[in-house]
């Protein structure tokens, strides 16, 4: 109980580090806190050239089904490219002050998750205008939104307590990610792959999981398979239990390696 | 009384591994083996030192002594590896100033950047802002981002924050160098101030002269090892004599 405790007397800490972390990356630029939306969009928009036209992918409203996947994947590898290095980027503060240490890779995941849900805003506004319309499915958006939360810091916390010890994580990271970018059913829907052996891919990779259910929610309107989101929220809250543990355990060196 | 101390430090021992060049790689570490023993300097030897409630304290010593070491393990920053380091009340360190900083925000923004640091929540920090302001003597440019700020401008901020922190033990390191003669005059009359307020303060430091007037107690630390420990003017004299 007493790691909350400390979580709660910094509180003002982790918000004034998650508010840095959102606004503070743009703060000089001209459209400052707006690139966060852009660059998703924009990433969505050359997919959306490329695919339908040059691949002769086939799906129907396939913006709209690659929105669905872009956004949330955006808020993954946000999180892990960023919350990987936060704590050897801040070794100024981790050497010269003392602070709970998680309040870092905390705020990176949490500062994902509030862009995340501010960009949902964004699918609504595409699934209204394509024609593809609402449904009161939306309601299970915040159970998905947890499970890949708790995944995302679990992976967090043991990433960037690694980082500290071997720099070349931080490399690895960039790279596993643009492997986990095509094992993930972002561009493609994974019933291409429907009775192919490469499906159990899918079945070991909860980011697969996540965006098949968030396109469930926006896209198809039906209900996602909510036994599988359970399962995968508990799986993640005794993730993130052990990943901290390690994280802590880790963290007494920090000032000394970082 | 069982916890009239404010820190106490009993048979602590800190040592930190020496690398000729550190193995930061997955290479290096490979090359070399993951076991390849480092050199193991001892920083501090089996310190025991035992700081009341409202005392002043000065550590003096060499470069290298250790001093350093002992402050940041009185902060939780590192942590030792045998004996046991324990404080009781609130505190606070001073060994950067300025730490969380961002250039990019005012002024303003960064003092609740850098008093979060310190543990202070939002309120706190909103009844404290007007005397952090005011003693930073910063006027209109405290809205301004800091990046536009002078190196003097930056540390009196810095400073003023750091300093309106209250807490009931402060630890300071070096960090007196701050802004002209003025400014610096106006931080030692505040450590004065502080000092009298039943505050527990720890100073590290090399200006020997404004120390002796702040503290009523020295330890020197010399190769890691309590050297001396008492009376002030006594240490700092006897300090002197074997340095000359």
């Amino acid at each position: 109980m007493s790691v909350f405790n400390e979580l709660y007397k910094y509180r003002e800490l982790l918000k004034t580090t998650i508010k840095k972390d959102i606004r503070g990356k743009y703060k000089a630029s001209f459209l400052g806190v707006l690139w966060s939306f852009i660059n998703p969009l924009l990433q969505v928009l050359v997919y959306a050239i490329v695919f339908p036209y040059i691949m002769r992918v086939q799906t129907p409203n396939y913006l709209i089904f690659l929105i669905c996947g872009i956004i949330p994947w955006t808020w993954f590898t946000y999180s892990l490219s960023n919350g990987t290095t936060s704590i050897t980027n801040n070794a100024n503060l981790i050497k010269k002050v003392y602070f709970p240490r998680e309040i870092l890779p905390i705020s990176v995941v949490t500062s994902g998750l509030i862009n995340f849900l501010i960009s949902c805003v964004i699918i609504l506004i595409f699934v209204l205008l394509g024609g593809v319309g609402l449904s009161w499915h939306l309601v299970f958006l915040p159970v998905i939104a947890i499970a890949q939360y708790l995944f995302t810091l679990a992976a967090v916390f043991l990433l960037s307590a690694f980082n500290v010890y071997v720099k070349d994580v931080e490399y690895m990271v960039v790279f596993l990610l643009n492997i986990f970018f095509y094992a993930t059913p972002v561009l493609y829907s994974v019933d291409m792959f429907s009775g192919s052996w490469l499906a159990w891919i899918f079945k070991l990779n909860p980011m697969a999981h996540f965006i098949n259910a968030y396109r469930d929610i926006f896209y198809v309107h039906q209900i996602p398979q909510l036994e599988n989101i359970l399962f995968l929220i508990l799986l993640g809250f005794i993730l993130v239990g052990l990943c901290y543990l390690v994280f802590k355990k880790l963290e007494k060196r920090f000032a000394e390696e970082v | 009384m069982k916890d009239d101390y404010a820190i106490k430090v009993s048979n602590m021992t800190k040592t930190f591994k020496l690398y000729s060049d550190k193995a930061n790689t997955m290479k290096e570490r490979l090359v070399r083996g993951w076991k390849s023993k480092p050199e193991v300097r001892t920083v501090l030897k089996n310190i025991n030192v035992e700081i009341k409630k409202g005392e002043t304290v000065a550590l003096i010593g060499v470069n290298g002594s250790g001093k350093s070491t002992l402050l940041k393990l009185m902060t939780k920053i590192i942590y030792p590896n045998k004996g046991t380091v324990k404080t009781n009340g609130k505190l606070t360190s001073l060994l950067e100033l300025g730490a969380g900083f961002h250039p990019d925000f005012t002024g303003r923004e960064n003092i609740y950047f850098n008093a979060a640091i310190f543990g202070l929540t939002k309120e706190e920090i909103d009844k404290r802002l007007n005397d952090i302001i005011e003693f930073s003597e910063l006027g209109e440019f405290i809205d301004s981002p800091i990046r536009t700020y002078s190196s003097g401008m930056y540390m009196r901020l810095a400073f003023s924050v750091a300093i309106n922190v209250d807490a009931e033990i402060l630890l300071i390191d070096e960090i007196l160098a701050v802004g002209d003669q003025h400014f610096q005059d106006k931080c030692f009359a505040k450590l004065h101030e502080l000092a009298k307020s039943n505050m527990t303060i720890v100073i590290v430091s090399h200006a020997l002269g404004p120390i002796k007037d702040l503290c009523n107690r020295a330890i020197w630390i010399s190769d890691g090892e309590v050297k001396e420990d008492g009376k002030c003017d006594k240490v700092i004299d006897d300090y002197l004599k074997e340095c000359a």
